[in-house]
C-alpha cells in the first residue's frame, strides 16, 4: 500500500492505495465521478475511460494510481456543468455529435488536449488525437464536426449562443438540441453501471464454455465457503417459471439440465464485492455431458440431428411467400442470374456493456415489497411482464438507465432475468455488471442468412421474377424469431416491382448464439441478396445498374411482394436525386482502373417499411398547471433522438416552447405502454400516438378556453388524454402465399459507395457514401443525419469486417470495430415527401440507413475488381482468395 | 408443438377472428391487439369460450376497473392498484377469474398485451 495525493478536477484527495488499483476505478468508486465510462474490460480498446492527467489524454483503465502521485486529474466532471458547460461540451451538443452519449466523456476529453496543444486542428489531426475513441452511432462524421466547431469557439470565431437555434426558427425542421444532450456531455447522466446501490450483492454468473450438454453436476461447497459470499443461485432456486418467454417459452432464466449455446448461464453467486464473487465461481465446478452440436441450420435439419429444444422441431418457423408464377416467368425471361448469398452472425455491438442493476422499494404495510429493475431495455412494459412469469414476482416495476446504444439488441431481456432472480432469492439489492466479453456471451446475435437466389428480366429490362430461398440460423432461443422472418418477407422485392415472386424462408434452431432483432432485423439480410442480384442482372443484360433501378422502380399502383399496393413510394426522386453524383462518380473511378489500387462504384437501394400490420402505441398527455404539457410513453431512447422526438412534435402541435414540454418515458409505474423502441417505429407509431393525444387536448382547450390544468378541470374537462396510432391493415402473412398485410408507411433510400480496393492485400477502403433519403417530413435534421451516418458506418462494418464467432470474438479489437481511423466522407441529401398518416408527416429512419449499404459496398467492390464476394464479411482475406482464385 | 407454419401458425402469431360480427385481430396470447375492438358480446363471448357463463356484477366491477384504468393510464393495473380499484383481495379476484388476473381478467377486459415488435 502507499499513499497518494491526487487533485482531482481542482480538489486534493488523499488515497493509500495498492499497487493494482487503476486510476478509473478510483474514480468512479472512490470519488463517484460516473461520468468517467468503462466498456472494453480495461484494455484500453474504447476511450470511453480517457481523461486528462497531467495535461496529457490517459485511459484510466490502464492507468495505475500508484504512478500518480500529485497528479493533476481532470475528468470530464471537472470541464464543466450541465448549469455551466465548458464550451467543447456545448460544441458536441451543438454538433449533433451525441446519441447515446457513452463514449462522449472520453470523446470530450481528447478534443480537450487536443485542443489545448492545436487549437484549429486539421481533419486528419482530429482522427490522430481521437484515435483511440471508440463511437458505434455517429459514424465519426459529427464527433469531427464537433472538434472543428469546439476549437471555433476556443479561437472566438463564433459563439454557442450564435449557434443556438433561436425562438424564431420553430421548432419543426430544426436542429434543436436533444434534451438528454447536455447531461451526456457533462457526465451528469447515469448509465446501469453508474448507480450505485448500498450493500447491494454484485454478482457473478457461471455460463457455458460448451454449445451443447447436458449438467450432470454442479458443485458449489467450495464456493460458498469463499469470503464474502452471499450464496448461489441455481435453476431450482427460481420461484416462477424460469423461462423468458417472448414469443416462444423456450429460453430460460438458468438453466436447469441442458446448456444449448456457448454462454448459457447455469449458475449465479453473490459476494459483497465483484472480486469476491469472481473468485468464488473460479471454485465451482459443473460437469457437462457434451451433446452434438447443431453448428448450422443444415446440420439440424438432417434426419438424425437431435432436437435442440425437447418441445420443439429444429425447424422452428417456416414460411413461403408466392405471387404470380415465379418458375414461369424465369423460363420466359430473356436473362436469368443464379447466385448463393451468405451473412454472418453479428453482435450489434452497442458501446456499453450489459447491465442491470436492482432494489427493493418498501411498501406500505400488508404489501409485497417492491423489486425495481433497472437497466437497458428498449420494451420496459413488454420486458417487466416476462420478468413477473419467470420470476413468480408481481409487485415490481422497471425503470430504463441512460442506455449506451442498443441497436436491436435489447428487444429481448437479457442481464435483468439474471438480477431479478439474484434480489428476490437474497432479498438484498444486486448490481450485475458483467464484464464485455461476458455482455458478448450473453446477448443476441444478427441472424445469419443463407440464400439462393435467382432473377430475371426480360429484353427490355423489366424484372420478370424473383425466388429466394433461405435458411436463417435462429441459434439457441426463439426470442423474436418469426418477427425476423416475417419482416424479411414484408420487404423482400424491395425497392422494385417485382410480378412473381418465390420465396421459402425458413428458421431452424442450432447450437449458435440466439438470434433476435439488430438494427434492419432481417431485412438487411435479404436486401443485400436481392440489390448485389440486381448488379448481376443488370450487368448479364448489359444495363447501367442505376438505370436498371430506376426502370424497375415499383411505382404508386403497383404491389410489393406480399402484394399489397402502394399509394406512396418515392424511390425514383430520390434516383434523380443521386443520378448528378453517380455520373461524377463513374467519370472519376475510370482515372483508377489500373494498377495495384482500383477504385469502384457501387449502389444499393431500400425501402424499409414502418408501421407494421396491426401495429398499435399508445401515448398519454397531461396538461400541466403552467400551461407546460407533460408526456407519458415508455418510448426508449438509446441514442436515436426519441426525446426530441416527443418534445418538439408536441412543442409543433402545441404551440408551446420546448422548455414547457416535460418527458416520463423510462419508468413503468408513470408511463403508457408504448411498444418497443424497435422495426424505426418510434416516430411514426408512438409520436402517431402522441398527436393523436394532443389533438383531444388541444380540443377540449379550445372548447373551454382552458390554457392550464386548472382551468380546464374546472371547465369539467379531463387534463389528461390518451392518443393512440393503429395500422388498420391488420393480420398474419397468409400461410401458404406469404401475402397480405404490410407497413403503413416506408422510408427510401439510394446509397452510393465509392471506394478502392488493394488487389495485393484484398483490403477495402472507403473514400465516400452519398445518400439520398426521404423520410418524410424532418422534425429534427441532426437527428435525421445522425443516424444516417451511423447506419452507413455500421453497415460498413457488417459488410467489410465484422462477425461474432462464439468463443473467440471477445472485445472490440477481435470484433473489428469501426474506429475513426476507418471514418470516410459522407454525404447526404434529404427529401421530404409528406407521409399522409405520419406524424406532422413524418416516419422513422434508423433502421433503412444501413439497409443498402452492405450490397453498395459488394456492388463497388465488384467494379472495381471484377469479383463477387457473396458471403460476408468481405475481409481482405476473401478478396484477395477471390482475385487470386489459382493461390 | 410442430413447426411454425400451416395449421399451427396460431400457435406463435397473431390471428383474426370474427367476433360481435367483425373481424378481430389477437394476438398469440389470445389477447386483443386493439383495446378498442373490446365490446360487451366480445367479452360474453371470450368469457363463455373460458368456461365463465355467470356473469356477476364482481366480473363487471373488476372488467370496468380495468378498462378505466388503461385508458387514463394506457397500461394495465398492477394488483396492488386493482385491489385499490375494486375493493377486493388478489385471493378473490383470482376466484372469480378462474384463469386469473392477466390471462382471466386482463384479457377479458379487452386491454391488449404490450407489444411486442412486428
Amino acid at each position: 500500500m502507499k499513499q497518494i495525493c491526487l487533485i482531482v478536477n481542482g480538489a486534493r484527495h488523499e488515497f493509500v492505495i495498492g499497487p493494482e488499483r487503476v486510476l478509473l476505478d478510483l474514480l468512479r468508486d472512490d470519488l463517484g465521478l460516473t461520468g468517467t465510462k468503462q466498456s472494453c474490460d480495461r484494455k484500453g480498446q474504447c476511450g470511453a475511460c480517457m481523461v486528462i492527467v497531467n495535461g496529457r489524454t490517459a485511459l484510466s483503465c490502464l492507468t495505475k494510481v500508484h504512478s500518480l502521485d500529485n497528479a493533476q486529474v481532470t475528468t470530464v466532471e471537472g470541464l464543466g456543468t450541465p448549469e455551466n458547460p465548458h464550451l467543447i461540451q456545448q460544441a458536441f451538443v451543438l454538433a449533433g455529435a451525441i446519441q447515446c452519449g457513452y463514449c462522449t466523456p472520453g470523446m470530450i476529453m481528447a478534443t480537450k488536449a487536443l485542443l489545448d496543444e492545436i487549437p484549429d486542428p486539421s481533419v486528419d489531426q482530429i482522427k490522430k488525437a481521437l484515435t483511440r475513441n471508440l463511437c458505434r452511432c455517429t459514424g465519426y462524421k459529427k464527433i469531427i464536426e464537433a472538434v472543428q466547431l469546439a476549437g471555433s469557439f476556443i479561437r472566438r470565431e463564433t459563439t454557442p449562443d450564435a449557434m443556438y437555434p433561436k425562438s424564431s426558427d420553430g421548432v419543426m425542421g430544426v436542429s434543436h438540441p436533444r434534451p438528454s444532450a447536455l447531461a451526456k456531455a457533462c457526465g451528469t447522466a447515469h448509465f446501469t453501471a453508474d448507480i450505485r446501490l448500498k450493500d447491494a450483492l454484485e454478482l457473478a454468473v457461471l455460463r457455458s464454455a460448451v454449445p451443447h450438454a447436458r449438467i450432470v453436476s454442479i458443485d458449489v461447497s467450495a464456493a460458498e465457503k469463499m469470503p464474502g459470499v452471499a450464496g448461489v443461485l441455481t435453476a431450482s432456486d427460481i420461484k416462477g417459471t424460469n423461462i423468458l418467454k417472448y414469443l416462444v417459452a423456450d429460453r430460460p432464466v438458468l438453466c436447469k439440465d441442458r446448456v444449448r449455446y456457448i454462454g448459457d448461464p447455469i449458475l449465479i453467486l453473490a459476494a459483497d464485492t465483484q472480486a469476491q464473487a469472481d473468485a468464488a465461481l473460479a471454485t465451482v465446478i459443473v460437469k457437462l455431458e457434451p451433446l452434438p452440436v447443431m453448428s448450422c441450420p443444415e446440420d439440424s435439419l438432417r434426419d438424425d440431428a437431435i432436437k435442440i429444444h425437447d418441445d420443439f422441431p429444429n425447424l422452428c418457423f417456416e414460411q413461403p411467400q408466392i405471387k404470380g408464377n415465379a418458375e414461369e416467368a424465369l423460363k420466359n425471361s430473356a436473362a436469368v442470374i443464379e447466385a448463393q448469398f451468405n451473412t454472418q452472425i453479428n453482435h450489434q455491438a452497442p458501446l456499453e456493456p450489459e447491465a442491470t442493476v436492482a432494489y427493493w422499494e418498501e411498501q406500505e404495510e400488508g404489501e409485497d415489497a417492491k423489486l425495481v429493475i433497472v437497466g437497458r431495455s428498449i420494451n420496459i412494459h413488454f420486458h417487466l411482464g416476462m420478468l413477473q412469469s419467470a420470476l413468480g414476482w408481481e409487485n415490481m416495476s422497471y425503470r430504463e438507465a441512460y442506455s449506451g446504444g442498443q441497436f436491436g439488441i435489447k428487444i429481448d431481456v437479457i442481464s435483468e432475468g439474471i438480477a431479478g432472480a439474484a434480489a428476490l432469492h437474497f432479498k438484498r439489492s444486486v448490481r450485475y455488471i458483467p464484464s464485455l466479453t461476458e455482455s458478448m456471451l450473453m446477448s443476441s446475435k444478427r441472424h445469419a442468412f443463407k440464400m439462393d437466389v435467382k432473377l430475371g428480366a426480360d429484353a427490355q429490362g423489366n424484372l420478370t421474377a424473383y425466388c429466394n430461398d433461405y435458411l436463417v440460423d435462429k441459434g439457441a432461443y426463439y426470442s423474436i424469431g418469426h418477427v425476423v422472418v416475417n419482416r424479411s418477407l414484408l420487404m423482400l422485392s424491395g425497392s422494385y416491382n417485382i410480378p412473381n415472386v418465390n420465396a421459402r424462408a425458413r428458421m431452424v434452431y442450432t447450437n449458435n448464439p440466439w438470434g433476435s432483432a439488430a438494427r434492419g432485423a432481417g431485412p438487411p439480410q435479404v436486401n443485400f441478396a436481392l440489390e448485389c442480384a440486381m448488379d448481376m442482372l443488370a450487368d448479364k443484360i448489359g444495363m447501367d445498374p442505376f438505370e436498371f433501378r430506376l426502370k424497375n422502380s415499383l411505382q404508386p399502383g403497383q404491389s410489393k411482394s406480399t402484394g399489397r399496393i402502394v399509394q406512396q413510394w418515392c424511390l425514383p426522386e430520390l434516383m434523380e436525386a443521386m443520378r448528378p453524383h453517380y455520373e461524377r462518380a463513374v467519370q472519376e473511378v475510370k482515372a483508377h482502373r489500373q494498377g495495384r489500387i482500383k477504385r469502384g462504384v457501387g449502389l444499393g437501394t431500400g425501402a424499409f417499411g414502418i408501421g407494421g400490420p396491426g401495429d398499435v402505441s399508445v401515448a398519454a398527455v397531461e396538461l400541466d398547471i403552467d400551461g407546460g404539457i407533460s408526456v407519458y410513453a415508455a418510448a426508449a431512447d438509446p441514442g436515436e433522438g426519441n426525446d426530441s422526438m416527443l418534445s418538439q412534435l408536441t412543442a409543433a402541435f402545441m404551440g408551446i416552447p420546448l422548455e414547457k414540454v416535460r418527458l416520463y418515458t423510462r419508468d413503468t409505474d408513470n408511463t403508457a405502454a408504448s411498444g418497443p423502441a424497435a422495426g424505426s417505429r418510434i416516430t411514426y407509431m408512438i409520436g402517431g400516438a402522441l398527436i393523436n393525444a394532443l389533438e383531444q387536448l388541444k380540443t377540449a382547450m379550445q372548447e373551454t378556453g382552458a390554457r392550464t390544468s386548472e382551468e380546464l378541470e374546472t371547465a369539467g374537462k379531463s387534463k389528461r388524454f390518451l392518443g393512440s396510432k393503429k395500422n388498420e391493415d391488420a393480420g398474419p402473412l397468409d400461410t401458404q402465399t406469404g401475402q397480405g398485410p404490410s407497413f403503413e408507411s416506408q422510408v427510401h433510400a439510394v446509397q452510393m459507395v465509392e471506394l478502392e480496393v488493394d488487389t495485393e492485400s484484398g483490403q477495402v477502403s472507403i473514400l465516400k457514401m452519398t445518400t439520398t433519403v426521404d423520410a418524410g417530413q424532418v422534425i429534427n435534421p441532426q437527428n435525421l443525419t445522425g443516424q444516417l451516418e451511423g447506419g452507413m458506418d455500421m453497415g460498413v462494418g457488417f459488410a467489410l469486417r465484422e462477425e461474432y464467432i462464439a468463443g473467440k470474438t471477445r472485445d472490440w479489437v477481435s470484433f473489428k470495430f469501426p474506429t475513426i481511423r476507418n471514418s470516410f466522407e459522407m454525404e447526404t441529401i434529404v427529401r421530404e415527401t409528406p407521409r399522409p398518416k405520419g406524424p406532422l408527416g413524418a416516419t422513422g429512419v434508423g433502421e433503412m440507413c444501413m439497409v443498402p449499404t452492405a450490397p453498395a459496398v459488394i456492388n463497388a467492390i465488384k467494379n472495381a475488381t471484377g469479383i463477387w464476394i457473396c458471403d460476408l464479411p468481405a475481409t481482405p482475406e476473401k478478396v484477395k482468395a477471390a482475385l487470386n482464385p489459382e493461390k | 408443438m410442430d413447426a411454425h407454419s400451416g395449421d399451427h401458425q396460431a400457435d406463435h402469431g397473431p390471428c383474426v377472428r370474427v367476433m360481435d360480427s367483425r373481424k378481430i385481430l389477437f394476438d398469440g396470447e389470445g389477447f386483443l391487439n386493439d383495446f378498442d375492438d373490446w365490446s360487451e358480446t366480445v367479452f360474453e363471448t371470450l368469457a363463455k369460450e373460458r368456461g365463465l357463463t355467470q356473469i356477476t356484477d364482481q366480473h363487471l366491477r373488476v372488467v370496468r376497473f380495468m378498462r378505466e384504468y388503461y385508458a387514463y393510464h394506457g397500461r394495465a393495473p398492477m394488483n396492488r392498484q386493482l385491489k385499490e380499484g375494486t375493493g377486493l383481495s388478489v385471493m378473490a379476484l383470482e376466484k372469480v377469474f378462474p384463469d386469473g388476473l392477466k390471462h382471466g381478467a386482463r384479457r377479458l377486459s379487452g386491454l391488449p398485451n404490450p407489444k411486442t415488435c412486428n
